[in-house]
């Protein structure tokens, strides 16, 4: 809760530094493709902002969520998140039940009405008269809609909350429904994936609290830090795609010497997200560098894409250099292009539209 | 690198340049684009900071890049919410900082074209507290030894 202190003050009472704050705006500059010189205001930013109320809503999920972004720390430098705001309310990691948690949700919105920020996992079923999910008492539409009402802004974290996920897979028994469709007076950034890379969620809520904006966002309001290129375009694995050397299956040949998953169902070439340069577990690895393609999971309407081993676009047999510039869309991974200033590369995706199945389709 | 070697190296700078440029194409980039940054600081007293995570970097990369810059005279370790390393290069002004987060994971690594990188110089929002600190320790008699304060726990 604030108390009229800044970060800077707070914290400094517990021994971090603002050699501190330093470090850890160069390591989310450099996360978030900033330019370098950034990282100072974001310290300075940092430091003179307040503690930030958050108010955490879990809906139609599983959790993995809060389990991405809890997993993200260890003592030092990536927890730092977790001293710069103040998680009021959530349901999974509170210690408060029932009436008392209820009521510090109540206390924070009261306290830092139009300064805290709703972070929302999970989607929003709307049918039948939103009784299929309801917490405390009322429905979780009702929930929503009380919460975000004096709220700065909303973080919609993991495709359900995004794009409605897996519980608005075909048919959509519960109707549900994503934040976006819901919140109509209120800045959502939808940070998807399923679960978000934990780095996305602390990067983009340090970018708020530092600079008191919302980042810049791609069409399906995402920010573009993270999700500015494709899967495809920042894989390791993509020269073999434009050489045309495909794995078949998932043991032959190609397989073996780490060939392109594409035809085998990747959906790095329509998915928008950072796995292929920061990567899960610390760093450790990702889907395909495991030797399994993506399953675009981070995209709208991913678990109807038609299933996870079907290629994205229809003529498989055709496959050769000249489909590659058709589906990245003419944007060129390796040294040549990781040495334009990445500042300038993330502003000119802005001016791109995000490639989807139904593009692919329409083309081929 | 140690002096003399440098300096044996430095009449034939342009054959070493020229061996390494066939093995690294991005550090020699790297190293034009230092070189332009280092002359604008000399000039305009604008720093710059290279962002060498953003780069596709391999190994071999990184290597080549740090031969070409050789040693300075300064290391500097920082324990500030884990290890952080500052290395002046063989070219004053021109330093190699990392900064490590959990189990010495490389969290960030830039070159910074500066006199000296800011991360090594005390905030003043920090000197402000320690002189009030000590301050307030001349005050009680005797001075209470200085504690590491504990940063594992986490409000939730």
């Amino acid at each position: 809760m604030s108390d009229g202190r800044t970060l800077g003050q707070l914290l400094a009472q517990r021994g971090v530094s603002r050699r501190a704050f330093l470090k850890y705006s160069s390591y989310l500059a450099s996360l978030m493709a900033l330019p370098p010189a950034a990282s100072r205001a974001m310290a300075e930013g940092l430091a003179k902002a307040p503690r930030q109320s958050v108010i955490w809503l879990s809906f139609q999920e599983c959790t993995g969520c809060t389990e991405s972004i809890t997993r993200a720390h260890s003592p030092t430098l990536e927890d730092l998140i977790f001293d710069f705001i103040s998680l009021d309310y959530h349901h999974t990691l509170q210690a408060a039940s029932g009436e008392a948690a209820e009521a510090a949700r109540h206390e924070a919105m009261a306290a830092n009405k139009g300064k805290y920020i709703v972070v929302v996992d999970g989607s929003v079923p709307v049918g039948a008269g939103a009784i299929y999910s309801t917490i405390a008492g009322i429905t979780n539409q009702q929930m929503l809609e009380e919460t975000v009402k004096d709220a700065f802004a909303v973080v919609a974290v993991g495709t359900c909350a995004a794009f409605g996920g897996i519980p608005h897979a075909r048919p959509n028994p519960t109707n549900a429904m994503p934040i976006r469709r819901l919140v109509k007076d209120k800045p959502v950034i939808n940070i998807s994936g399923c679960p978000p890379i934990p780095e996305a969620m602390a990067g983009t809520l340090a970018h708020v609290l530092a600079f008191g904006n919302v980042p810049e966002l791609d069409s399906h309001g995402r920010p573009l830090a993270f999700f500015g290129d494709s899967i495809h375009d920042r894989c390791y694995r993509r020269p073999f795609y434009d050489k045309g050397q495909f794995a078949e299956s998932f043991d032959d040949d190609g397989a073996r010497k780490g060939w392109c998953l594409y035809k085998l169902g990747c959906k790095g070439p329509v998915t928008y997200n950072a796995c292929a340069t920061l990567k899960w577990n610390g760093g450790v690895s990702f889907p395909i560098q495991s030797g399994h393609g993506c399953l675009g999971c981070s995209e709208p309407h991913f678990w109807d894409m038609g299933g996870f081993y079907k290629p994205v676009s229809a003529p498989s047999d055709e496959v050769g250099p000249l489909a590659a510039i058709a589906v990245a869309g003419g944007a060129a991974a390796g040294v040549a292009a990781g040495l334009v200033h990445r500042a300038a590369k993330v502003k000119a995706k802005a001016a791109h539209t995000t490639v989807t199945v139904d593009d692919l389709e329409k083309t081929s | 690198m140690d002096p003399l070697e440098h300096a044996a190296l430095s009449g034939t700078d342009e054959a070493a340049m020229a061996a390494k440029a066939e093995d690294s194409p991005l550090a020699m980039a790297l190293l034009r684009e230092i070189s332009a940054a280092l002359a604008d600081y000399l000039e305009t007293g604008e720093t710059a900071v290279i962002d060498l995570k953003s780069l596709p970097m391999l190994d071999a990369d990184r290597d080549a890049l740090a031969d070409l810059l050789g040693e300075g005279e300064v290391t500097a370790t920082l324990n500030v919410a884990g290890e952080s390393e500052v290395r002046e290069t063989g070219y004053a002004g021109v330093w190699w900082v990392r900064h490590f987060g959990a189990d010495r994971k490389l969290a960030a690594e830039q070159i910074e074209i500066t006199a000296v990188p800011e991360i090594l110089l005390a905030h003043r929002d920090d000197i402000a507290a320690a002189a009030d600190r000590l301050a307030a320790s001349l005050k009680t008699d005797p001075p209470e030894p200085m504690t590491t304060l504990d940063r594992d726990t986490h409000h939730v």
